[in-house]
């Protein structure tokens, strides 16, 4: 255990002698109670041997291992253990990622409008800029709403089964949200969401060129139910329970 | 045990000890092995960095807790964007484990919060430490298994931590738990002397624990619920293991009533075990953090030719101060030293740990990049509880002057604050703070 001493500096009050009976530990135990605790020590080490061996095949690249038992170590991490410490690797995020809304509004006099694009990651940056604590609402909330929804739909905007469907309702409720606070003269009956990419460009040092222009992906209009809007949760359960 | 030792006795003993054995040659395996298997099972090692981690973890969390309180409902609420029938339907799936889906109710949500904010700060103070981290573990899952897209990399690590913490003995030191017992052992003695004194006399009787069993029999009637609602709470192994802790305080609570001996050894040994095996996953937890942070990075372009750390300072989400950000980033020098280093750390850290003087080189750079991205990012929850986490590779030493420093600190406020309380007793303030510390080599 010196070894360990010098690695993680635990100093311990001095550790009782070696035969010496000390009061505590295996040591001071009569048999039967030795064999209780030999036999936990032994448990105690083959968990922890098992576990941080199951969590270093979770966060190890794809290998030989995984492939052939990825089951077994999915089953024993998730959901608890999870774990990503990429952060920033292989490479840090080099674009600028914004979600814009735009909502059809119908107005009482009975006519359709449709407003401009609504720059919500804007909204999000504003709040962040000057705050020493920003909140998970700014930071997280839309940001990985987005990208929970671009991992469980295919390109043409397909959901991938319960995920997919989740996440586009998410995201119709964090907009509903956001445009409660926004006057748009009316009910909004369909929204539409795109995202815009716009590249870091590359530091003034470096000789790479960025291209500059922002990249467009429109997702389909979306109609709005009442199940989308803010609370609405709430009154739909009481309706059931009437 | 190569420390610099302020108490010399014990020290030179020690060092006597092992000239003694080297030599008459080098100790046999099996000496040495039972000497380890003796020293894992008679205490519980770290006790400082354990009882930081606690602290940090806690501190975190409380400190999330309080800053999000506005927002709750927006976050975690059954009428949030991620609403209680969504989060049905994901947990139905991940199984992950949670209080919240007893009941979608707006009470029920702003009693779970509240107790987590509760159970965060009784860690912190060290009160009942076993029974409060386990309500604390309870409401960060809850709390996080609720709403998994609202979190980030500190969220994580929270998590993980506070479900390690539920298995070690992390209220060795500051924390009223050891105030109390410290208490209790002056009492004991202080009635044995008056017995020797006078035989006649019988000492106090020790004070009958009401709190701790009326503790247990409240988290008992939440245990059972938890078991009632075990379809909807997730990670059925979760709910075993706050069985077998709910019955193991029974247990300790027996043995110590009417078998200490024997039986209250083992206990002991059996808690010496949980401790020292989550303190070991606890620390291989944060070398994997900062091997996989850093063997990742290796293989991107960005970290190789040393612009990586340019662009998050140019992202919108990660920038609350502008101008401090592009100050940094207009040097490309500066860029890319501080880019190479964060790589160097990161790979080197675990592998650090085989030298005592680097490991503590290593740990100050990366709590000093920690602090950095917690302005410079704007991530200071994340930031506090990477750094909580590299706590637990403090060196002792350094946590016993923290923590005197910090007595002291509070004492002088105390007493400036309360001249009329503290005034005279300032000394002896000084003095129970101290007691709290076991002796060390180096204390």
């Amino acid at each position: 255990m010196d070894a360990y001493d010098d690695a993680g500096g635990l100093e311990e009050p001095p550790a009782p002698e070696p035969d010496a009976p000390s009061g505590a530990g295996i040591a001071s135990l009569s048999l039967p109670y030795q064999v209780v605790a030999a036999v936990a020590l032994a448990v105690v080490g083959v968990l922890a041997c098992a576990h941080l061996a199951m969590v270093f095949l979770h966060v190890a690249p794809s290998n030989t291992l995984t492939k052939r038992h990825g089951e077994a170590v999915d089953d024993w991490v998730y959901p608890e253990f999870e774990q990503n410490w990429k952060l920033f690797a292989p490479n840090p995020l080099q674009q600028n990622v914004s979600v814009q809304v735009r909502a059809q509004v119908a107005p009482a006099d009975g006519s359709r409008r449709t407003t401009g694009w609504i720059d919500l990651s804007a909204q999000d940056a504003e709040a962040i800029r000057g705050s020493l604590v920003p909140s998970h609402t700014e930071q997280n909330e839309l940001r990985r709403a987005w990208d929970f929804y671009l991992n469980s739909h295919t390109d043409d905007h397909r959901p991938n089964g319960l995920r997919g469907t989740l996440s586009e309702s998410y995201l119709r409720r964090i907009v509903m949200l956001r445009l409660e606070g926004q006057r748009l003269g009316g009910t909004v009956e369909r929204i539409q969401l795109r995202q815009t990419v716009r590249a870091v460009p590359a530091p003034p040092w470096s000789t790479e060129r960025t291209d500059a222009a922002p990249a467009h992906r429109e997702l389909p209009w979306w109609r709005v139910g009442p199940a989308d809007l803010p609370g609405a949760a709430q009154e739909n359960r009481t309706e059931e329970a009437r | 045990m190569n420390a610099p030792s302020a108490s010399p006795d014990p020290g030179r003993h020690v060092q006597h000890v092992r000239r003694v054995r080297r030599e008459d040659g080098r100790e046999p395996l099996d000496r040495r092995l039972g000497r380890a298997v003796q020293r894992v099972t008679a205490s519980a090692l770290g006790p400082y960095q354990t009882a930081i981690v606690r602290i940090g973890v806690s501190l975190t969390w409380l400190l999330f807790l309080l800053r999000e309180l506005p927002h709750r409902h927006e976050l975690y609420g059954p009428d949030g964007p991620w609403s209680w029938e969504m989060g049905r339907q994901l947990i139905a799936d991940n199984d992950a484990f949670t209080a919240l889906m007893w009941s979608d109710g707006r009470l029920w949500f702003e009693i779970v919060y509240a107790l987590a904010v509760l159970s965060a700060a009784l860690l912190l103070l060290g009160w009942r430490t076993r029974a409060v981290s386990v309500v604390f573990m309870v409401g960060v899952l809850s709390l996080q298994n609720r709403s998994v897209f609202v979190g980030d990399g500190g969220d994580n690590v929270l998590h993980l931590l506070a479900i390690y913490l539920v298995l070690t003995r992390c209220g060795q030191v500051w924390s009223l738990d050891a105030r109390r017992a410290a208490r209790e052992a002056r009492a004991a003695a202080h009635g044995e002397a008056r017995d020797e004194a006078n035989e006649d006399a019988h000492g106090l009787p020790p004070r009958r624990d009401v709190v701790g069993p009326l503790l247990w029999t409240v988290l008992g009637g939440f245990l059972l619920a938890a078991t009632a609602f075990a379809d909807v709470t997730g990670s059925v192994w979760l709910v075993v293991l706050l069985w077998v802790l709910w019955l193991g305080q029974a247990l300790w609570w027996l043995v110590c009533r009417f078998t200490p001996g024997e039986p209250r050894t083992l206990l002991d040994v059996l808690a010496n075990l949980a401790h020292n095996g989550a303190l070991v996953v606890m620390m291989a937890e944060v070398c994997l953090i900062y091997a996989t942070a850093g063997w990742y990075k290796i293989q991107g372009s960005r970290w190789q030719d040393g612009t990586a750390l340019y662009y998050p300072l140019h992202l919108d989400y990660f920038t609350p101060w502008p101008a401090l950000s592009d100050l940094l980033a207009s040097s490309g020098v500066m860029v890319m030293v501080l880019t190479y280093g964060t790589v160097l750390v990161q790979v080197a850290f675990p592998f650090a740990l085989f030298n005592r003087r680097v490991k503590n080189v290593l740990l100050v750079a990366m709590m000093l990049e920690h602090a950095g991205i917690a302005v410079l990012l704007g991530l200071p929850l994340f930031s506090l509880a990477m750094i909580s986490a590299d706590a637990v590779f403090l060196p002792t030493a350094f946590l016993v002057w923290l923590g005197a420093r910090v007595g002291r600190g509070r004492d002088r406020l105390l007493s400036r604050l309360l001249p009329r309380r503290y005034g005279g007793r300032v000394p002896e303030q000084r003095r129970t703070g101290g007691e709290n510390t076991p002796r060390t080599l180096v204390g």
